[in-house]
């Protein structure tokens, strides 16, 4: 018995040491011309602009340009594949006139009026899935193409923001080229898409990674200069993964969480952070005042006074240091808007809240069920939850805390079932705020959180007002009337941090939907 | 034999069939996809061309029986949130990368299994013993999400052996094989323990002492050869369990395989791909399981003369 004992150690001893001999080879990581960014989905994986959301657009604005681009440093629309544009008085007709010389990739020839109309065509058609579709189905009436280089676009009612919102590069109209998807078909434009942005596609494992290179003619591109010749896609879904591949250097650039900041600045690696492009909230259920089967008069948060004093007993600067990690600021809305900078947000008031739910009628407090969820980015929501209820005990309020899933949730709100309680959420920017509003301050939206006669009679004003200075002032009247009625408990305005490694010289992250992968640098 | 496989056939067609009926039951339970495919500013129009176009308007015998009808035809429907692409196509384009790492995964815990759990019997009391006691009791109770990250942080971050995660070359494999094998690991060793004990104890092996031949061959040939037989009844199971594991072990380690897919296709209420999953996963199982059955009448002979 010890003699098989001995040889059977001697074998595994054997074994292990050639395993640990063959992991020191260990895998090679990615060259100095080659970008690796690991991100939490790739959503739907498919090519085409229509055919899936603005999620993918991580990775399809390497191949795909826009009309309008922002500028990441003073946030102002910049011509893109259009040199210019013009709006008529009455903020229903749209004249582009399109860049000369831009070329797609391959032999595809040059852009014209034509590749762009059919873009419009294909994002507003039955069978897009791009997450724009539906207004913008409702908004556009026709598209003429008078010449090679002039886009006509008629709108079946105002759109006084049309250039950098629907058609800019924080939503989905990528131009593609007519021929070229007609002649091929969807399937084959989806498996090698052609756009005249400065990468072509590389390879593609499905539910892995994509790889994009640089065009043969990139040199001269009109808009980006590609530090790197490769920008490998890896689709990573833990958080905790990602991070160790930053600190692996197996990525080079990768969405994490306000808890891993610490972590990942402990290796040595930077933060680069989206400014302001999420924004955690509290909802209230039941208060789309304007639909029977979308109000619940019997809500102690159908008054006014109650949702102010949910909104003064909350300290949010101690959600923002503790949860997260500094990287916030105190919100007086659910969306990063420059116009509403001047709303005041609620100040940490307890006295004051208390005082308002005596006034409401409300002196011993309530009951409330909060429902809570984690999303990405959102990773937050339930601690922040937690956070809250404890701020509305403070003042007689208490809240029974309900994870769910998030699907689960959103069919109950746009089923209009979610009337009896609060849910934590979170806000986006919208490129446009005429788009910002209609999505979820007004009736018409599956997606309102609140509305009122009042508010929809504003909004209305707002978006057919063609002055600009007035559109101005009442966007600015909207959004503090929003903050006085506390359509929601507005928490902060949050960053999405990256992690990034050394590798990455300057990175222009302008918001959450235009990611300028196609323009991050090399470290000197 | 035949006899054999043609009602564990028709028992399969059967568990096919109930299996169809809740797992369609089951997704339509927890919501629908419409409202997750619904963009920014989508009014209740939308909401109800939508429903329609995805068929999911019809009362849910309709839709059910139209399922069951394209399934016979080898059409699962097509993906409502990867692209429209087919769903059997997807989840097929998925099965190698989890065969190979459940078949990885196996495979090493067959080996250090055996090993283990013959080292222990032989030995018992010994350390051996108490490593491979400590490995079962440390296997069947560590949650496979946490000794995912462990292993990755350690073999990963801090001695840069492996890759973190990914799918590709042998590296790839290591750590996911191992944490996904570790459950299995454990309940093989107690198995091959427990068997091995029995089987030393018992007069054909006192016999084989008797007989003068070396230790060697009583404990790895005719002891081993027949503590094997449970636990090649109970392979099907391991194998079931490396494929519902894998659904944890595929998400930490990026692991493109069917197991991230049914989580992700559940978080979207992919209808039709979860649908897919779960009765590829079904088949798969119930045709591991009749393997072992033509295996288990192979390897034991009274099972032959039975059969």
């Amino acid at each position: 018995m010890t003699l098989v004992l001995s040889r059977s150690m001697v074998r595994l001893s054997a074994a292990c040491a050639f395993s640990i001999a063959l992991a020191g080879a260990t895998p090679a990581f990615a060259d100095e011309n080659e970008l690796v960014i690991a991100l939490s989905t790739f959503s739907e994986e498919t090519m085409t602009p229509w055919a899936g959301s603005g999620q993918r657009k991580t990775y399809l604005d390497l191949v795909y340009e826009y009309l309008t681009y922002i500028d990441p440093q003073t946030k102002e629309t910049i011509p893109g594949l259009a040199e210019s544009w013009e709006m008529s008085e009455d903020g229903k007709q749209w004249t582009f006139t399109l860049r000369e010389g831009v070329t797609f990739s391959g032999d595809h020839g040059e852009m014209t009026s034509e590749d762009v109309a059919y873009s419009i065509t294909r994002i507003i058609g039955e069978d897009s899935r791009a997450g724009p579709a539906s207004p913008m189905r409702r908004l556009i009436a026709s598209v003429e193409t008078p010449d090679p280089r002039t886009v006509v676009v008629n709108l079946n009612f105002p759109d006084f923001e049309l250039a950098q919102g629907y058609f800019g590069a924080s939503q989905q109209l990528g131009i593609v080229s007519k021929d070229y998807v007609e002649s091929v078909g969807d399937e084959a434009a989806q498996a090698d898409p052609v756009g005249t942005g400065p990468y072509v596609l590389d390879s593609q494992v499905k539910s892995s990674e994509i790889v994009f290179k640089t065009r043969d003619d990139v040199d001269g591109h009109w808009r980006a200069k590609p530090e790197f010749e490769t920008v490998r896609f890896k689709v990573v879904p833990e958080e905790s993964t990602r991070v160790a591949m930053l600190q692996t250097g197996e990525a080079d650039i990768a969405p994490i969480g306000f808890d891993s900041i610490p972590a990942v600045r402990e290796a040595g690696l930077d933060i680069v952070s989206a400014e302001a492009t999420w924004s955690p909230v509290v909802r209230f259920g039941g208060l789309i005042q304007t639909a029977e089967n979308r109000y619940n008069a019997d809500n102690p948060w159908a008054k006014r006074e109650v949702r102010q004093a949910l909104n003064y007993a909350v300290d949010k600067q101690t959600i923002i240091d503790e949860l997260f990690q500094g990287e916030a600021t105190v919100a007086s809305s659910d969306t990063p808007v420059s116009a509403w900078s001047g709303v005041e947000p609620y100040p940490y008031d307890p006295e004051k809240a208390k005082a308002l739910l005596a006034e409401a009628g409300y002196p011993n407090g309530f009951d409330i069920t909060i429902r809570t969820f984690t999303t990405a980015p959102g990773a937050e929501l339930p601690l922040m939850a937690e956070a809250v209820s404890l701020y509305w005990q403070n003042i007689g309020v208490n809240a029974t805390i309900e994870p769910v899933d998030w699907p689960a949730l959103r069919s109950e709100w746009t089923e209009g079932r979610a009337n009896g309680y609060v849910w934590t959420h979170r806000g986006f920017p919208f490129a446009s705020a005429a788009n910002g509003m209609e999505a979820g301050y007004m009736e018409k939206s599956v997606f309102a959180s609140f509305t009122s006669e009042e508010l929809e009679q504003m909004i209305q004003t707002f978006s057919t007002e063609q002055d600009a200075a007035k559109r101005q002032a009442e966007f600015t009247r909207i959004g503090q009337y929003l903050r006085d009625e506390a359509a929601a408990v507005f928490i902060a305005l949050a960053n999405e941090p990256y992690g990034v490694s050394d590798k990455v010289g300057s990175w222009d992250i302008t918001t959450a939907y235009v990611w300028n992968f196609d323009q991050v640098g090399k470290a000197q | 034999m035949l006899k054999t496989i043609a009602i564990r056939l028709v028992e399969a067609f059967f568990a096919l069939l109930l299996m169809s009926v809740v797992i369609f039951l089951l997704t339509r339970l927890t919501g629908d996809p419409v409202a997750l495919l619904l963009g920014d500013g989508a009014t209740e129009a939308d909401k109800i061309a939508l429903t329609r176009q995805l068929g999911l308007d019809q009362p849910l015998p309709v839709q059910y029986l139209r399922f069951l009808a394209d399934v016979t035809s080898g059409d699962f429907g097509r993906s409502l949130a990867a692209g429209n692409e087919p769903a059997l196509g997807l989840v097929l384009s998925r099965l190698p990368a989890s065969l190979s790492l459940a078949g990885v995964a196996l495979a090493f815990t067959l080996a250090i299994g055996i090993v283990f759990g013959v080292f222990a019997a032989i030995s018992r009391g010994s350390a051996v013993d108490v490593i491979a006691r400590l490995v079962a009791l440390v296997g069947q109770s560590v949650p496979s999400f946490w000794l995912g990250i462990v292993l990755m942080y350690v073999f990963a971050v801090k001695l840069r052996w492996l890759p973190t995660s990914g799918y590709g070359g042998w590296q790839h494999y290591v750590l996911p094989a191992l944490t996904l094998g570790l459950f299995t690991l454990a309940a093989i060793t107690r198995l091959v323990r427990s068997s091995m004990l029995e089987a030393l104890g018992s007069e054909y092996i006192k016999l084989a002492r008797i007989k003068g031949l070396p230790e060697t061959v009583v404990v790895w040939k005719h002891a081993l050869a027949n503590s094997l037989i449970p636990v090649i009844t109970f392979m099907g199971t391991f194998f079931a369990v490396m494929i519902t594991g894998a659904v944890i072990v595929e998400t930490v380690f990026a692991w493109p395989g069917i197991g991230r897919l049914a989580y992700e296709s559940i978080l979207s209420r992919d209808f039709p791909v979860v649908q897919a999953v779960v009765l590829v996963t079904t088949a798969l199982f119930i045709f591991a399981n009749l393997l072992v059955d033509v295996l288990y009448i192979i390897v034991d002979p009274r099972m032959r003369s039975r059969g």
